[in-house]
């Protein structure tokens, strides 16, 4: 995003970000880098108006914690300690986050090398619920159906969740330390590993910020091509999901329908760019290959139209309006302490888009529809869902329209060191990249991931419902374990 | 209301492919397929250098020295598709082989594929005389990107309809006759992974998928990583690609029931 400011705040990023943040800035993320002989984290945060601000503080001794007063900072700076060795203080919950039991406690593998790690038993304390009659029901990592591995801890009293804790990173496979030392033009083949269903926003997010920092202007062309792969990633991503929640509650003829219009669009995919999941196309400087329009028009459209006439089938059901509505309700001052995005967030009733607050490529002077909702129940998030697929379907189809021969890759040049970060919206909400690098290759990559920002909300969604609606409600999130634990 | 649906599904086309449209199919999968003839010393010194996880990779199974492609290690990134000699495969033979079935040699220097005898990594025979017809799947994700997830969850959809050949995936280890094991194997999940295959009941068939699966794919060498698979628990079968397309996954499956209904007629 060249045409935001990237300011820089020599002294005191904390204070500073302290500042923006009691002021009513949105938290966007906190991660550390080692540079020299020291550690520097970076703050950013979103500026209603002025747009995203990155501000750098270096570490000299114990950093005093954001959290009290922006509770989205909580796994942010519990990522810091276990994977940087920053000290915090008065932080109101400094277990350990990524690391579990086997990592020994001296161990931080993105502040030094990391040699082989003896295996160790470190033990991990659940906040427990205590009085007669409380349980104790404890879920995961492995799951009972096709899904990725995650605990879930809950409180319950009868039918009653009192309390549910998270514990993640089953899946922490240290994605962002294999960027170190990785040509730029080989970065994206990890960014597309981190969260498989979203694999292609991903890519661009990553190409975006190599782009921002080494001042490369993308074609035209190849911005329309992203366009088109992010829309119909969306697209896929939702139809999938309201078909999902239809099968939740036990309406499962829809959802065998959902399930093969959204097969229809990856077969699509896989005959226009010899790829279902739109790997390998977006490289930095452009995308390597541009679909035949005609086609994907054709499958888009067909793909649209019989969605919407499945998702109001679904939604006029009473029985599933008996399950959706009033179910796992995420309130909005809750979704704003902890910075929630994407679907979410919108469902709760916060206007937030990438695509509308920030526009890139080629959403640059679109005018563009955020579908938001206030109610933050199952329900508003699948009709978020719902209403989002069709406005991707009618972009897609008009950048189709506009496609026409011409370059699709720009040239990168050779800088010596370079900075940069750019974020698109994914299906799950704002992904952002922020890289940093020199000669070539990169020294740090940094995602901020939609689905660590979000998994923190899905308890406060969850507790006061009964235990048999957390799969609906987990479904409505349907937030990636990768992509959290990267 | 439901009438509708109902009436809906039953007026659409019968879009069920038949299983052998779809055996040994990988389109859209990107992996690739090499014309030997088009193969020189230089492109494949070239291959080499651009394969990000050393799918291609110099080696000598005899006396001589060959080009190896290892399906196991691609993540069908496309690197290698700017030489003629490599393009996307459309058929792929090698999903449910064992490990060796996994590496195909060429020697650049005549221009040919060279058959190298797998070594005799049969399936385990025991394993034969229980699976019949019917194949209860546990699907067990050590930390995958969700990719192999995906397309797992997909062989459940109309089109290629896993259960027509009496194929299930079940909720517990403790029903399962296969793992189906994706993901590079995190250290977070190892304790899981072994656990898990503790509870499956003998002879528990266990098969890698994926890049990750088979190799540990991209993450290999992350320090978060215990795995690959085989590290950990015997592997029997593997499914290349990443992720391997639904094609792929059902004829990985399905060729892990052939050689045992081969074995089971052997013995």
């Amino acid at each position: 995003m060249s045409s935001l400011p990237q300011e820089r705040v020599e002294a005191p990023g904390a204070a500073e970000a302290t500042r923006l943040l009691q002021a009513g800035s949105r938290l966007v993320s906190v991660f550390g880098a080692v540079e020299g002989d020291g550690t520097k984290v970076r703050y950013v945060v979103d500026v209603p108006g002025p747009g995203y601000r990155v501000l750098e503080q270096a570490v000299r001794g114990p950093l005093q914690s954001l959290t009290p007063i922006a509770p989205a900072a909580a796994w942010y700076e519990r990522e810091l300690q276990d994977q940087f060795a920053v000290k915090l203080t008065g932080h109101p919950d400094p277990r350990r986050l990524l690391l579990h039991d086997n990592w020994p406690r001296e161990v931080h593998p993105m502040a030094a090398a990391v040699e082989p790690v003896p295996w160790a038993d470190e033990p991990y304390q659940f906040l427990h619920v205590e009085g007669e009659g409380v349980c104790e029901v404890a879920v995961g990592p492995v799951h009972a159906g096709i899904i990725e591995p995650g605990h879930f801890r809950f409180s319950v009293m009868g039918d009653n969740v009192l309390y549910l804790e998270l514990r993640h990173f089953y899946a922490h496979k240290g994605t962002e330390k294999l960027f170190q030392g990785t040509p730029v033009a080989y970065g994206q083949m990890i960014a597309e590993s981190v969260s498989g269903d979203n694999c292609f926003a991903h890519a661009v997010a990553y190409c975006q910020a190599v782009e921002q920092a080494l001042g490369v202007t993308v074609p035209r062309q190849a911005q329309l091509v992203r366009l088109i792969g992010l829309e119909m990633e969306r697209m896929i991503a939702h139809i999938g999901d309201v078909g999902a929640l239809s099968n939740d509650v036990a309406f499962v003829l829809p959802a065998a329908y959902c399930s093969r219009v959204k097969e229809d669009l990856m077969k699509a995919s896989a005959r226009a760019m010899n790829t279902r999941f739109w790997k390998g196309i977006a490289v930095p400087g452009g995308v390597t290959r541009a679909p035949a329009a005609e086609m994907l028009k054709r499958a888009v459209k067909q793909a649209a139209d019989e969605f919407a006439k499945m998702a109001n089938i679904i939604l006029d059901r009473p029985s599933v309006q008996g399950r959706f509505e009033g179910a796992g309700v995420l309130r909005r001052t809750v979704a704003e302490d902890l910075a929630a995005v994407g679907p979410v967030a919108r469902a709760s009733g916060i206007i937030t888009d990438v695509r509308h607050d920030h526009p890139y490529g080629a959403y640059r002077g679109l005018q563009l529809d955020v579908p938001s909702l206030g109610y933050g129940d199952v329900l508003a998030r699948a009709r978020v869902r719902i209403e989002e697929a069709a406005v991707s379907a009618r972009l897609v189809f008009d950048a189709l329209s506009q496609l026409a021969p011409g370059p699709i890759m720009a040239e990168l040049p050779q800088a010596a060191a370079f900075e940069g970060f750019s974020a698109v919206e994914s299906p799950r909400g704002e992904l952002l990249y922020w890289v940093k690098g020199e000669a070539g290759k990169l020294s740090r990559c940094h995602i901020k991931s939609p689905s660590f920002q979000n998994w923190p909300a899905l308890p406060h969604a969850v507790m006061g419902n009964v235990i048999a609606d957390f799969p609906l409600i987990n479904k409505s999130f349907n937030l990636s374990y990768s992509g959290c634990d990267r | 209301m439901i009438f509708d649906v109902i009436q809906r599904s039953l007026k659409a086309p019968n879009r069920l492919v038949t299983v052998d449209e779809l055996l040994g199919r990988a389109e859209g999968s990107r992996m690739p397929e090499v014309n030997p003839a088009l193969l020189t010393e230089e492109i494949a010194r070239q291959a080499c250098n651009v394969c990000p996880t050393a799918a291609f990779a110099p080696a000598k199974p005899q006396e001589k020295e060959l080009l190896a492609l290892d399906y196991g290690k691609c993540i069908g990134c496309g690197r290698c598709f700017e030489f003629a000699a490599f393009s996307p495969a459309e058929r792929l033979t090698n999903c449910g082989a064992s490990k060796a079935g996994l590496v195909r040699y060429f020697d650049f220097e005549h221009a040919a594929e060279v058959q190298i005898r797998p070594d005799a990594q049969e399936a385990r025979r025991e394993i034969f005389s229980l699976v019949g017809r019917a194949l209860n799947i546990r699907q067990l994700d050590a930390g995958s990107c969700n990719g192999c997830e995906a397309e797992i969850a997909a062989l459940t959809n109309p089109y290629y309809d896993l259960e027509r050949f009496g194929i299930h995936f079940v909720a517990s280890p403790k029903h399962a006759d296969m793992l189906l094991v994706t993901g590079p194997v995190t250290r977070n999940m190892a304790i899981a992974v072994k656990k898990t295959y503790e509870a499956t009941p003998a002879p528990k068939l266990v098969v890698a998928v994926g890049a990750c699966g088979c190799s540990g794919g991209i993450f290999a060498s992350s320090y978060a990583v215990a795995g690959p698979l085989e590290k950990l628990v015997p592997v029997d079968a593997y499914i290349p690609g990443c992720p391997p397309t639904p094609a792929m996954l059902l004829t990985g499956i399905l060729e892990v029931l052939r050689r045992t209904a081969r074995l089971k007629q052997s013995s």
